[in-house]
């Protein structure tokens, strides 16, 4: 199966005459000219392959280029396929893939406004990342700007929503709305109660990340920045940028290092699917499963804070291993409070699974069809939710994922119900995994301390399963210790264009739960960044009314 | 001297309006989780509400970004007077890891007036009630006797120098 796709891979770009470039068994890298880009993108899906992610880059100063790479994944045969091209920084138009792909529409949008890239045939090419007033005409992505460059604001400029269908009322969720957490915009159309469509302004949460540790810092200060990425899954950013350098550098990190990683993202998993258990109960209305969800999780935010010395973000990972080595007495400590965690956590399955108003709240809720969902490459429980089975800790494994056994639970509902269900089986899964860790990590260091600097220009990409989903990072080794580029895309990326179907048709009341079905974390989604007065305005209202709804329908079932 | 003010202003339970400006969730699950029957602030009468037109106190959280500046200054003229802002994280309190990257406002007290903030990356859920608790009043202050400075005399701890008033002469070369 495998030998036959990468013949017939290797066939396709002789025949097309791209070179291709096979160092790495688990990552090939084709570099051909842009006119090819989509036709090799449509081809690569022929062939059966989710398409990934895209990263734009600047080359200028090395031979006057804007480089970008269109990247997919084979998962059955294991395999990152990187498509590369160039562009001279005078044109730097590219044919979008976005007709073929709708996946890509955000990642063209991203370079448009962060590098200037054009691309032609987009079907939405309006404004993604940076803020409304930040003029026209300069990149933050591009070498010449620095990183603190904060052109003046100006007072009105506005994003210009879409028009809904006719005959359709607009209300505007967010930015600050009690079913988001988190500033986001959502323009929903409704005709009644039903939702007829959807127009979404968010990244007001970029922060310059990559801009950031690509110019001021050094390789070894990142990964305490990629923490910060998402305060959720922190460990899970450290240690797939650490792996992408790791990979880049050709370095191999101890083995009881990697059982660690392991080890501390599932403890993660645990923590961030409960904290979603919890918050999915508050959006139904459901208040008492947000209680004893947190009040269960809280015993793995204790037992972090014994093992790590911080209760979130916990500075474990960094390149080469990790900070900390587990001890005799912190393994009976996690032992003793993952089996306390699984045997509430058992209660509380028992609890939802037969409660009739749960049911009603997320059955049907949020549908996707299976097909839709592999159209729009999505990923996670999500995808899982949907029929789709892919997981990258099976599909590619890292860290010491090759060595322990697991179920990846694939549901066929396509709704809000299955997602929740998938959740909660990798809960139990992820209890079972630490427990293989703990009782096979082998001895020996910690870290791997290299000397040699990392020579410059390599590409590299790493892909750790998220609680959410696929979480990628890919790097270009740079000059003067620290990376050229880096690019992070989490799991709500792809998840979050999906929303606008997934709320097609849907009742207005239920459009927390949606949202908040796929585990949304805008935070990841922006790292790298308005809504007008009015709408502003309008929220301040709308949000008290809205939960009252969505509480209101809680009752009524 | 504010917790006084306080006493006086907000004799009774207050309620929390949490507004974030651009955190990475980690502070925000921490305001979540006081809420929760571990420590269960509401004991204290405290409350999140959904609206900033319903609360006395707002806890801003995060390094308040470009585009959610104006927002977050919309959210805190809704309030009504008196109000309290409180600074949550190391974000909040000066921008952070990021405090001048391209997208960064650097820091809560850069849009509206912070009255007490309340460190740590993310703080705890115990911070966050004592910091409130210690501005209502309920408890006394542990902390060494500095006296809150900040408090007492506001200085600017992020005083701009002159190369950050400098920094976007680079601007105008770019264009």
């Amino acid at each position: 199966m495998k030998e036959q796709l990468q013949e017939r891979l290797r066939h396709h770009c002789t025949a097309e005459g791209l070179t291709l470039d096979r160092a790495d068994p688990r990552q090939w890298f084709v570099d051909g000219p842009r006119e090819r880009v989509r036709d090799f993108a449509a081809a690569m899906v022929t062939e059966g392959a989710r398409y990934v992610v895209s990263m734009g880059y600047d080359e200028i100063a090395r031979n006057g280029t804007l480089g970008l790479v269109h990247s997919f994944a084979f998962d059955r045969e294991g395999l990152f396929l990187h498509f590369r091209t160039n562009a001279p920084a005078a044109d730097p138009s590219f044919e979008s893939i976005t007709p073929d792909i709708p996946n890509a529409g955000w990642s063209e949008r991203e370079y448009m406004d962060l590098l200037g890239l054009k691309f032609s045939g987009h079907p939405k090419p309006k404004r993604l990342v940076l803020a409304d007033d930040w003029p026209e005409g300069i990149y933050p992505l591009r070498k010449e700007v620095p990183h603190d460059l904060v052109p003046p604001a100006a007072e009105d400029v506005a994003y210009q929503l879409e028009q809904g269908p006719p005959g359709t009322t607009t209300i505007p969720i967010g930015p600050y709305h009690p079913c988001l957490h988190e500033p986001e915009h959502f323009a929903v159309y409704v005709d009644g109660e039903t939702i007829k469509g959807c127009d979404y302004r968010g990244f007001m949460t970029h922060r310059g990340i990559e801009k950031l540790c690509t110019t001021a810092v050094s390789y070894n200060e990142v990964p305490y920045i990629a923490e910060r990425i998402c305060g959720i899954c922190g460990t899970v950013h450290a240690t797939a940028y650490s792996q992408a350098v790791e990979r880049a550098a050709g370095i191999r990190i101890p083995r009881r290092a990697e059982f660690i990683r392991t080890m501390m993202l599932e403890i993660e998993r645990i923590h961030s699917h409960l904290l979603w258990l919890g918050v999915a109960g508050h959006l139904i209305g459901f208040d008492t499963v947000f209680m004893q969800a947190w009040r269960v999780r809280e015993q793995i935010m204790w037992l972090c804070e014994r093992l790590t010395g911080n209760r979130k973000t916990y500075g474990m990972v960094q390149i080469g291993g990790v900070r900390r080595d587990v001890t005799p007495e912190i393994r009976e400590d996690i032992l003793g409070v993952i089996g306390q965690v699984e045997k509430e956590l058992l209660v509380i399955r028992k609890a939802i699974q037969n409660d009739s108003s749960i049911h009603r709240r997320t059955k049907g809720v949020g549908t996707l069809s299976h097909e839709e969902a592999v159209r729009w490459s999505l990923v996670g429980p999500v995808a899982r939710a949907r029929g789709v089975d892919i997981d990258v800790r099976r599909d590619h494994p890292y860290a010491a994922y090759d060595e322990v056994r697991f179920e990846v639970p694939v549901f066929t509902g396509c709704d809000a119900w299955s997602t929740l269900q998938v959740r909660m089986i990798e809960t139990f899964e992820a209890i079972r995994i630490i427990r293989q860790v703990l009782e096979k990590m082998p001895g020996g260091p910690i870290l791997f301390e290299f000397q040699d600097p990392i020579a410059p220009g390599l590409h590299a990409m790493s892909a750790v399963e998220a609680p959410r989903g696929e979480s990628t990072h890919y790097i270009i080794t740079g000059e003067n210790n620290r990376a050229e580029r880096w690019r992070v895309r989490a799991p709500t990326y792809p998840n979050l264009q999906a929303v606008p179907l997934m709320l097609l048709d849907e009742q207005f009341a239920d459009f927390p739960i949606i949202v908040g079905s796929i585990d949304p974390c805008f935070s990841c989604t922006d790292r790298v960044g308005v809504v007008n007065a009015r709408s502003g305005g309008y929220s301040v209202m709308t949000r008290f009314e809205l939960e009252a709804l969505g509480r209101r329908k809680g009752e009524s079932v | 001297m504010l917790s006084k003010l306080c006493k006086r202003t907000a004799p009774k339970s207050l309620w929390l309006y949490h507004c974030n400006s651009g955190a990475c969730n980690g502070c925000d699950i921490e305001i979540l989780n006081v809420l929760t029957p571990y420590y269960d602030v509401e004991r204290f009468g405290m409350k999140v509400v959904a609206s900033p037109r319903h609360a006395d106190v707002m806890l801003l959280s995060g390094a308040v970004t470009r585009p959610s500046l104006p927002l977050v200054k919309r959210a805190y003229d809704a309030m009504p007077s008196p109000k309290l802002v409180f600074g949550i994280g190391s974000c909040a309190m000066g921008g952070g890891c990021w405090f001048d990257t391209y997208n960064v406002t650097g820091g809560a007290d850069k849009v509206v007036p912070v009255d007490y903030f309340i460190p740590g990356c993310p703080p705890r859920p115990e911070a966050i009630i004592y910091g409130v608790a210690l501005a209502l009043g309920l408890v006394d202050k542990k902390a060494a006797p500095v006296e809150l400075k900040q408090m007492e005399f506001p200085i600017d701890a992020y005083r701009r120098n002159e190369a950050w008033e400098k920094r976007n002469v680079i601007y105008e070369l770019v264009r």
